[in-house]
């Protein structure tokens, strides 16, 4: 009985610590931090988007110190994350803004960075092991991208079918907790009973591996109805696959695609839907994040809410995908079919 | 007089890797379903098309004991630069794309090949640098954008499809047919051109071929210029293929070419070996990667390292499937002269 009561007290303790914090915290402009914005590596159209939002966000602060863009090469992904990661901890700049792509090796750089003073904000891919990290933006909840997917892979089944999944790096730490999710939700729910998922593949995110990928899976289950691919590569490389060979009628393409690359093949039926989130916003709110912790304005302690700019409240939360790690989740998906892609590829 | 006698070596070595494509293409249809039939001849000849021509390429530069690890980002580049210029001027004439894309990548191409030829740089260290310039060039070039299929007319990206002749359902495409066309025009070079024997004088003996007064830097310079060129068609290939062109376009083909090579009995030394060979070593390839794919026994993990152990078990076997041919002829023809 005794405990029950500590219980219930503790219980009221924590809903009342949280309305202590539900009043959102301004962030105040004018201060000045250097600030890094370090993308899986440049050349990429989303990582250039990202890279405007968080210069919108820059020139609203007023933040009179630096905001650099700088990313490793493409061939040289993971050593040359870990490269700037310790050089810009050297320099002692304010934050350092990651979509990580060197998996938990980052960690020893990223964790010097911090003890340099630097904040270390994720964005797109976290740190896997949570360390080195303050916290992780994330596009939306990892676990609602696997039901989303599952749900277009539902309807353009038409409830039963294969499927088979193109990834992109077998290393990727974004697209294997999105794959696991969506297994998970296949399990969950026995809507979904009669779609088999039959192989998960990896097209390296480039076109041509992707590309030949797509087809081999077409050639390995004749009677396949469907491929998902989570990255942007890989499914506009599936979906000129099939067009190319004439299969758009047998088996369709879904995932996340970009509205730009995908309008042809969602207007001819190759991928009537995909989905995904805006890279810009998702900049914009990584830049404001990091500006509110590396200016002490945030502490980056679970429950705090701070208002971020145009896109409005937002609240650091334990992240459910990775034990220890916070996580500010932005939310929400676009699915995009015939009807909308095509203003959107505008 | 066999039929041994009459053969040159060479095509003994063309021979040998034929008897392991046969016997590769045997394995897997009796490991997996519905294996042998005219798609699988089209997967492989449409994705064999780019590679052949990156493949010519290297052989040229190997057969002067060179390397050239740069072709992956001259691929990469050249389809960027292609793309860009066809999407800002549709009505371009196709050949003077296709004399654009060659000319971008001969030019890399040159300054390797001046790099290596009259500088005296080893070319390995040459091309591992220039494969890191290349490709940064063409980060800063593309300014983050990539060039997508709607950007390109249709006949670019209808091109590569295109059925220049087919039985059921096997079809000879024509950028297949291209690509092999460019093939045995350089294997006629090289097998009746004088100028194109020199390749194989300085690949096999450099003081001898300076003896008989030619020029070797110019030589090796041309290889590379030639390799570049090479690289400059496969990426319009590439972008008519694939349509999307990212920074990461071409990644890898530097190593998968000289595998490519290397499996087609071109002598990592230098001086000796076909782009016949080479050919038919970048359809061995490919055909052991995409059989892998399907075949259900090996893991996604363990992939590439039974890939690996292939291309080494296919180099073995050809050479000394090559070595014994060459033995026989050599007994045979001593027999004869009894």
């Amino acid at each position: 009985m005794k405990h029950l009561i500590m219980g219930a007290a503790a219980a009221l303790m924590l809903t009342t610590a949280n309305f202590a914090y539900a009043e959102a915290i301004k962030l105040e402009g004018g201060k000045a931090t250097n600030m890094v914005l370090l993308p899986k590596f440049l050349g990429i159209l989303v990582f250039d988007q990202a890279n405007e939002g968080a210069q919108e966000a820059h020139k609203e602060l007023a933040n009179s110190g630096e905001l650099q863009f700088v990313g490793p090469t493409p061939e040289n992904s993971v050593a040359g994350q870990i490269e700037i990661m310790t050089t810009s901890g050297t320099q002692g700049v304010g934050a350092i803004m990651l979509s990580n792509n060197a998996g938990d090796q980052i960690t020893p750089s990223a964790e010097a960075a911090q003890k340099a003073g630097a904040k270390v904000v994720t964005w797109d891919s976290p740190i896997p092991g949570g360390k080195g990290e303050d916290v992780f933006v994330a596009q939306v909840d990892f676990g609602s991208i696997g039901v989303v997917m599952a749900d277009m892979a539902h309807s353009i089944l038409g409830g039963k079918g294969k499927m088979a999944v193109l990834s992109a790096s077998a290393d990727a730490s974004n697209q294997n907790a999105w794959i696991d999710a969506m297994k998970a939700a296949l399990a969950a729910d026995p809507k979904y009973a009669d779609i088999e998922l039959v192989d998960v593949v990896y097209g390296d995110d480039q076109a041509e591996v992707s590309y030949n990928r797509a087809l081999a899976l077409v050639d390995k289950y004749p009677d396949l109805g469907l491929i998902m691919s989570p990255t942007t590569v890989g499914i506009q490389a599936s979906a000129k696959a099939m067009q190319d060979e004439g299969l758009c009628d047998k088996v369709k393409v879904s995932g996340l695609g970009l509205p730009s690359e995908m309008v042809s093949y969602t207007m001819n039926g190759c991928a009537p839907e995909f989905a995904l989130w805006d890279f810009r916003d998702l900049g914009y709110l990584t830049y404001m994040t990091a500006y509110g912790l590396a200016t002490g304005q945030l502490k980056g302690e679970i429950g705090e809410t701070f208002t971020a700019g145009r896109m409005g409240d937002y609240s650091i939360e334990a992240d459910p995908g990775r034990e220890g790690a916070k996580r500010i989740l932005m939310g929400p998906f676009t699915i995009y079919n015939k009807d909308n892609v095509e203003a959107a590829a505008k | 007089m066999g039929l041994l006698h009459r053969l040159s070596p060479a095509a003994l070595r063309i021979l040998a890797l034929l008897a392991v494509l046969a016997v590769v293409i045997l394995f897997f249809s009796m490991q997996i379903e519905g294996y042998l039939n005219g798609r699988l001849f089209n997967r492989i000849s449409s994705s064999v098309a780019i590679m052949a021509l990156i493949a010519t390429g290297q052989t040229l530069v190997i057969l002067t004991r060179n390397i050239d690890l740069s072709v992956g980002s001259i691929v990469g580049f050249s389809a960027f630069a292609t793309g860009s210029l066809i999407s800002n001027n549709p009505d371009l004439n196709p050949l003077l794309l296709l004399l654009y894309s060659a000319a971008v990548g001969a030019g890399f191409g040159m300054i390797n090949g001046a790099l290596v030829a009259y500088a005296r740089v080893p070319s390995i260290i040459v091309t591992l640098a220039s494969m890191a310039l290349f490709r940064s060039a063409l980060v800063e070039y593309s300014n983050a954008k990539s060039i997508t299929t709607e950007t390109l007319p249709a006949w670019l990206t209808d091109f590569p499809n295109m059925p220049v002749l087919s039985i059921g359902t096997l079809e000879v495409r024509a950028g297949f047919a291209a690509s092999l066309f460019v093939v045995i025009l350089v294997h006629l070079c090289l097998t009746r051109l004088r100028p194109a024997r020199a390749l194989f004088a300085v690949g096999s003996n450099p003081e001898a071929a300076d003896m008989a007064g030619i020029d070797a830097k110019r030589v090796v310079f041309a290889a590379f210029a030639l390799s570049g060129l090479m690289a400059g068609l496969a990426g319009f290939m590439f972008l008519a293929r694939f349509g999307n062109i990212t920074v990461v376009a071409g990644l890898g083909f530097e190593l998968k070419s000289v595998a490519s090579s290397v499996v087609g009995g071109v002598n990592i030394f230098g001086g000796s070996g076909s782009v016949i060979g080479a050919f038919l070593g970048a359809i061995l390839v490919d055909l052991l990667e995409t059989s892998l794919v399907r075949w259900a026994v090996v893991s996604e993990f363990w992939r590439e390292a039974v890939l690996g152990a292939l291309i080494l078990l296919a180099v073995t076997t050809d050479t000394l499937l090559s070595r014994r041919l060459t033995k026989l002829r050599a007994k045979k023809s001593k027999e004869a002269a009894k």
